[in-house]
């Protein structure tokens, strides 16, 4: 096996990362603060968390091995996961107990289907 | 958790994996960017890829401003730093909601911010320190999602809501192939203008007892 990744080299790529980090999470924080933005773009942004998160799950559960297929059958353990997450959403906001009966679902269809 | 596991099974050296999950923190950022490292890329391919990785947070921040815009700089650059999806998306449903009163929004960001943190990375360094002895599927990570899923959920109510989310979740699937999580990207735009069109017609047509009013 090779010697672990180190030294100044490294270091370097981790500010650097660090810094790809940190200039987007505050771009409009800071250097666009002043910006105007526009009153179509403010609702625009409403709906940046539902479609963001949207974007970010979906493909997370339906999508599945080294060659991302598309799995929609309900044997999906992550799509099981999902759905038993939000059944418990409809009688409960208390987002332990969605995350209880999601990974319950989850690891139960896991070891058995 | 899984990106601390990765780090270290990729060839990180374990101080070094520590250090760039303290400094980065962004996981997607740095799984994409490990392998480049691994193999030995220049810098700045690898902090182009961290900076593309991370282009959703540009519309995280572009929604934040608003809220946080009276703050002083130092205040701003701090949350801005710890924000992540949950406390971002976490965020704007309370706000949005009207349960955050003005004055205290920003302690409220915060806390919930230092809480993410600290769970992320106690998570984190545990894959780092017990890489080897880790077996990676236990799923754990799927909680993340999971808790996603539970944040998401409540507000599928509105039309422009739920159209918007259907067209990101089938653009950002159809597009998954594109490299730098991009298809992440495209899609979260995507919907964003489905949802913005959706709003304005309805707000041009509005149902008809609203329109005698």
């Amino acid at each position: 096996m090779n010697d672990p990744v180190s030294g100044i080299a490294l270091g370097m790529v981790i500010v650097g990362l660090a810094l790809s980090t940190f200039i987007t999470r505050t771009s409009f924080l800071i250097a666009g603060a002043r910006l105007r933005l526009g009153h179509r773009v403010e609702v625009a942004l409403r709906f940046a968390p539902v479609c963001t998160l949207a974007a970010i799950i979906v493909p997370d559960i339906l999508l599945h091995g080294p060659n991302a297929t598309l799995d929609l059958s309900l044997l999906n353990p992550r799509l099981i996961g999902a759905l038993a997450t939000g059944l418990w959403l409809c009688w409960s906001r208390n987002i332990f107990g969605c995350l209880a009966a999601g990974m319950a679902a989850y690891s139960l269809a896991r070891l058995y289907l | 958790m899984i990106s601390g596991v990765a780090m270290v099974k990729g060839g990180l050296a374990v101080p070094w994996a520590i250090l760039m999950s303290l400094l980065v923190y962004a996981g997607s950022a740095q799984l994409a960017a490990l392998p480049l490292i691994v193999a030995g890329a220049p810098l700045a391919v690898i902090v182009a890829t961290g900076l593309i990785t991370n282009l959703r947070f540009v519309i995280y921040s572009a929604a934040l401003r608003p809220y946080f815009a009276q703050l002083s700089l130092h205040k701003r650059a701090r949350l801005g730093f710890f924000m992540t999806d949950f406390t971002f998306a976490l965020f704007m449903r309370t706000a949005q909601e009207g349960k955050l009163p003005e004055q205290n929004r920003d302690a409220w960001f915060a806390g919930v911010c230092t809480n993410n943190w600290l769970t992320w990375q106690v998570f984190a360094l545990t894959g780092i320190v017990a890489a080897s002895y880790v077996p990676t599927d236990w799923g754990l990570e799927f909680t993340g999602t999971l808790a996603l899923v539970a944040l998401v959920g409540p507000s599928l109510v509105t039309r422009p809501a739920l159209l918007g989310a259907v067209v990101a979740a089938v653009v950002a699937l159809l597009a998954h192939a594109l490299p730098f999580k991009l298809g992440l990207f495209v899609g979260a735009i995507a919907g964003i203008v489905a949802a913005t069109l959706t709003d304005a017609w309805q707000q041009r047509s509005p149902p008809a007892s609203a329109a005698s009013a």
